[in-house]
């Protein structure tokens, strides 16, 4: 059954995916005509070494054509050539991929580990003080700019703190160019980031944990359960959490592509060497091949994780699972 | 069939014995336009985005009289002033002053805003209407579009649309929407499907209404408050996404003032005139949280089963 | 005569809302005895189930702020959490009217089914499973032992009351409360889930409180009956006798408005006028009078007790308190 779900999902991603090249690359056709832009203007090249550049890089065949050379290539795992350098833009990717991925997932589980402990105290002190100084946070929360958030905290925990000689934070970078490299240096870099990353995500998430857990427990099977002489303890966190957390996993899954967007501007502003750095660094360059292939890469990513968490979900719920 | 002469003949029990409560009846809508009227901090917040938006309509205005400065004007030995006189905030880096630059800004983000919730709640409205009425393939295959523009990450796609297609406000409005219609698209074909199940479209099918009519004068008014909430809290991360985008240099370009490129160059100058980062930010925070209130105040007041006070 | 094993003295139990506060139980007392099956009969809103919640003390949000809920010589109602925990689902079971929504749906119903036992008398898991396999087969489930290990969306709607009993029961309880158990049941299941309870009431001895609405219900399975309307009992005593001559207008009426099989063709049906009242502005005197066909000047101004009337009924009219009988079209 669990087989049955998973392949279906499957199939569905594969598609989604499919439709995400067909995006980008009909966007990047528009481009096809300005490839490449400034060779017209170097005195070296000659208008036949243009052409031949340009039918070198298929952009003289017609759109469903370059489409396919496109997929087939990238199928084989030859995701192009930086316009800028030639060199090949799946290294660029695999080398910032582990990085991004150290941010993101770190953004997550921070997000994780404080929502529910928090929501579910909101809901179960629901309309006290506490609640509602989580309520505040937390629509405060989702008010802040990630950029701004990240510009203030390197101005106070970096900027601020050096210059007052205490002990401070850096504020770019996976690790400290000189003399760093260990799990504590590549932590202290890591601190700011994935704060910044999170901030966004803990007002959501501990809001819906809230929610969510005051739905379950105004469930009859929770009537049922103290009916059983538990105790509140495990009434709330056994028979109540565990239904709570599944639309969580849902909501998280839904949430990576907008987890992945602000790892884009958290990774600017804290010169973070990942994807969402990459793909800008370059598109100001106007390397068009390296922005869509990285485009394309951090959607599978994106679909894939999607696909994890719908597993994850069918796992959670049996009702799924024996449908 | 009885025909209606006959109806007075018939013999039809005595009415029930008054017994129910004697609140008055109201409309939905009223009812709602009451809630929210009761909730303090939702009009509140309401105001003053109303307040925010008024200023920024009348930015030329405020610029002669009040602050006395052209946006985009330069007094190149005075920048980086702190706050104070004559420069209400302080100047940037090219000596413009701070205030007027952030009402003018305002007329940016605030319009690139409110056209992108409009573009993205009209493609989003018709997509999803279609899509819930209809059923089938029509429904699939949309579905499966809007799976595939929610599954791209936003940035990525406004970055590649950026470098594509210079952005003016208007087409950095399209550009966000052209994301965003999927949400409210998943969301009214919801509201649609639930509502379609209701007995009250069952009975107006079978009066015989066509399809059109029944879209537009049944299902669509039952979406309305699903619409409604999303905008209101949709507006609140628009702005955030297009202070993003313009902080970043893909969006509206210097030097047109916007919230988000006022921050651009920011960290390079933040330690010795700090307040040039903290009034953008601080705009935008504020700005975004009333809209977010009102939103949620709009969403207490338009579904208060939702509620959960 | 044994001693009554629960008894209800006054109970008020209140909830508190914008409008005013709903007086949900308003002064009921009942009785039950060991082995006892006793029905209590009500519309939606009469307040059957928050009696039964508050002996249970799960009336929350309402509060419980009179009356005394007297088992095994200790007042339940000022009881601690800790006690209360220790005689709800070991005393005192409860099963509940939506099998569906009552189960837990991420649990395997076996493990759900053990969970009283292994609580309260200390099982490790598998002893206690065996006995929740062995009671699920005693309630009609076959192959019980299979059957445990399916979720609870994976039986059908009858199935599921009958391991909701089996719930009730694998720490054989002296009380069991059914709280409208067939209500949300198809009629053909309905009648095994009854022949089931009143199985369990012969074999267990354990004696049972039947909460519905269903007067038919009542009839094929309690012993002694309890009418309630606005939050207060109106009558009560031995089925048979409530059945035949009715003490009350309201159950008189209820009676009544019955359709019968031998009725004549054109015989209009008798419901009961008007509606139930609001429990926050209960109508002055008796609840009832506004709907009454019997009512007489002071049912208006002072509130009915409830007296014996006739031998072996308890009913709370002024009216068949002095002797009227309940006679009409």
């Amino acid at each position: 059954m669990l087989i049955k779900f998973v392949a279906r999902r499957l199939l569905a991603s594969v598609i989604v995916v499919l439709g995400v090249t067909a995006v980008t690359l009909t966007l990047m056709d528009r481009t096809r005509g300005a490839y490449v832009p400034g060779l017209d203007l170097n005195p070296a090249l000659r208008p036949e070494d243009i052409a031949r550049l340009r039918a070198d890089l298929g952009l003289d065949q017609p759109f469903y054509q370059w489409y396919l050379t496109w997929l087939w290539n990238v199928l084989h795992g030859d995701f192009g050539r930086s316009m800028i350098d030639g060199s090949s833009v799946l290294t660029h990717i695999l080398e910032r991929l582990p990085n991004t991925l150290e941010l993101t997932l770190t953004a997550v589980v921070i997000g994780i580990l404080l929502s529910v402990p928090l929501g579910v105290i909101g809901a179960l002190r629901r309309g006290s003080k506490t609640d509602h100084a989580l309520t505040v946070f937390s629509v405060a929360g989702f008010a802040v700019p990630q950029f701004w958030l990240g510009l203030m905290l390197i101005l106070v925990f970096s900027v601020t703190f050096e210059h007052y000689g205490w002990p401070w934070l850096p504020s770019g970078g996976v690790t400290s160019p000189f003399g760093g490299g260990d799990i504590g240096d590549r932590l202290l870099h890591l601190i700011m980031p994935a704060t910044v990353l999170s901030f966004f995500y803990l007002s959501l998430w501990s809001r819906f944990t809230r929610s969510s857990m005051l739905e379950v427990l105004s469930q009859d099977y929770i009537r049922t359960a103290r009916a059983k002489g538990m105790s509140e303890r495990r009434v709330v966190y056994l028979h109540g959490l565990r239904n709570a957390l599944i639309p969580l996993v849902t909501l998280v899954g839904l949430e990576l592509p907008g987890l992945v967007s602000g790892g884009l501007i958290v990774e600017v502003v804290f010169s973070w060497p990942g994807l969402g750095r990459l793909a800008f660094e370059r598109a100001l360059q106007y390397d068009y091949t390296t922005v869509m292939g990285v485009v394309f890469f951090v959607t599978l990513l994106v679909v894939a994780g999607n696909l994890l968490a719908d597993v994850l979900y069918a796992v959670l719920d049996p009702r799924i699972r024996y449908a | 069939m009885i025909d209606p002469g006959q109806a007075s003949a018939l013999e039809l029990p005595a009415p029930a014995i008054e017994g129910g409560s004697r609140r008055p009846a109201q409309s939905y809508w009223n009812e709602s336009w009451e809630r929210l009227r009761a909730n303090r901090i939702g009009v509140f917040c309401g105001a003053l985005i109303l307040v925010l938006a008024l200023i920024a309509i009348a930015a030329p205005v405020f610029s002669q009289f009040v602050t006395h400065f052209d946006p985009a004007r330069q007094h190149l030995s005075d920048n980086f002033r702190s706050p104070g006189h004559p420069y209400l905030l302080g100047t940037d880096e090219l000596g413009r002053d701070t205030l007027t630059r952030l009402i003018y800004g305002g007329r940016v983000t605030l319009g690139v805003a409110f056209l992108t919730v409009a573009l993205s709640l009209t493609l989003g409205t018709t997509v999803g209407l279609v899509a819930g009425y209809y059923g089938g393939w029509p429904d699939d295959i949309l579905m499966r579009v809007v799976d595939v523009f929610l599954a791209i990450p936003a940035i990525f796609l406004f970055i590649l649309m950026s470098i594509l297609f210079r952005p003016n406000a208007i087409t950095l409005a399209a550009i966000i929407a052209s994301v965003g219609w999927g949400g409210v698209a998943r969301l009214v074909r919801g509201e649609v499907l639930s509502v379609k199940q209701r007995d009250f479209i069952l009975a107006t099918r079978s009066i015989g209404a066509r399809d059109l009519r029944l879209i537009f004068r049944h299902l669509l008014p039952n979406v309305l408050p699903v619409l409604i909430v999303a905008a209101s809290l949709g507006v609140g991360q628009i702005i955030l996404i297009e202070a993003a985008l313009d902080f970043l240099g893909l969006g509206i370009q210097p030097p047109t003032a916007s919230w988000g490129n006022m921050l651009t160059n920011a960290e390079s100058y933040f330690f010795h005139s700090g307040w040039l980062v903290v009034f953008p930010g601080v705009t935008i925070f504020v700005t975004v949280l009333a809209s977010n209130l009102f939103g949620n105040a709009v969403r207490d007041a338009f579904d208060p089963r939702l509620k959960t006070h | 005569m044994a001693q009554p094993l629960l008894e209800v003295h006054d109970l008020h139990t209140v909830f508190a809302t914008k409008n005013g506060d709903v007086k949900a139980v308003d002064g009921v007392s009942l009785e039950l005895n060991p082995g006892e099956t006793l029905g209590i009969v009500g519309e939606s809103g009469s307040g059957k189930s928050v009696t039964a919640l508050s002996v249970m003390r799960l009336q929350r949000p309402g509060k419980i702020v009179g009356g005394s809920v007297i088992y095994k010589g200790r007042d339940l109602t000022k009881a601690t959490e800790g006690e209360m925990r220790e005689i709800r689902g070991q005393d005192i079971a409860m099963i509940f009217q939506d099998p569906m929504t009552s189960l837990n749906p991420v649990f395997r119903t076996g493990w759900q089914v053990a969970e009283p036992v292994r609580l309260h008398h200390g099982l490790d898991r598998a002893k206690a499973m065996a006995v929740a396999v062995s009671m699920l087969g005693r309630v009609g489930i076959p192959t019980p032992e299979t059957r445990a290990r399916d979720y609870p969306h994976q039986f059908s709607g009858g199935m599921r009351q009958r391991a909701m009993i089996a719930m009730g029961l694998t720490t054989t309880p002296k009380v069991l409360i059914a709280d409208e158990p067939t209500t949300a049941l198809d009629v053909t299941i309905q009648a095994q889930i009854l022949d089931l309870l009143r199985h369990v009431n012969r074999d267990f001895g354990t004696a049972t409180i039947l909460i519905t609405h269903n007067l038919g219900v009542v009839a094929g399975m309690c012993e002694r009956v309890m009418v309630m309307y606005a939050g207060r009992v109106v009558e009560s005593g031995p089925t048979v006798d409530v059945f035949a001559h009715p003490k009350h207008p309201y159950t008189w009426s209820l009676l009544r408005s019955i359709p019968r099989l031998d009725a004549e063709r054109h015989e209009p049906l008798k419901p009961i006028d008007g509606l139930p009242p609001d429990l926050i502005d209960l109508p002055s005197g008796c609840a009832f009078h506004p709907r009454c066909q019997f009512k007489v000047e002071r049912c208006s101004r002072d509130t009915p007790v409830l007296n014996r009337v006739g031998e072996t009924q308890l009913a709370a009219c002024w009216v068949t308190q002095s002797g009227a009988e309940l006679k009409g079209a």
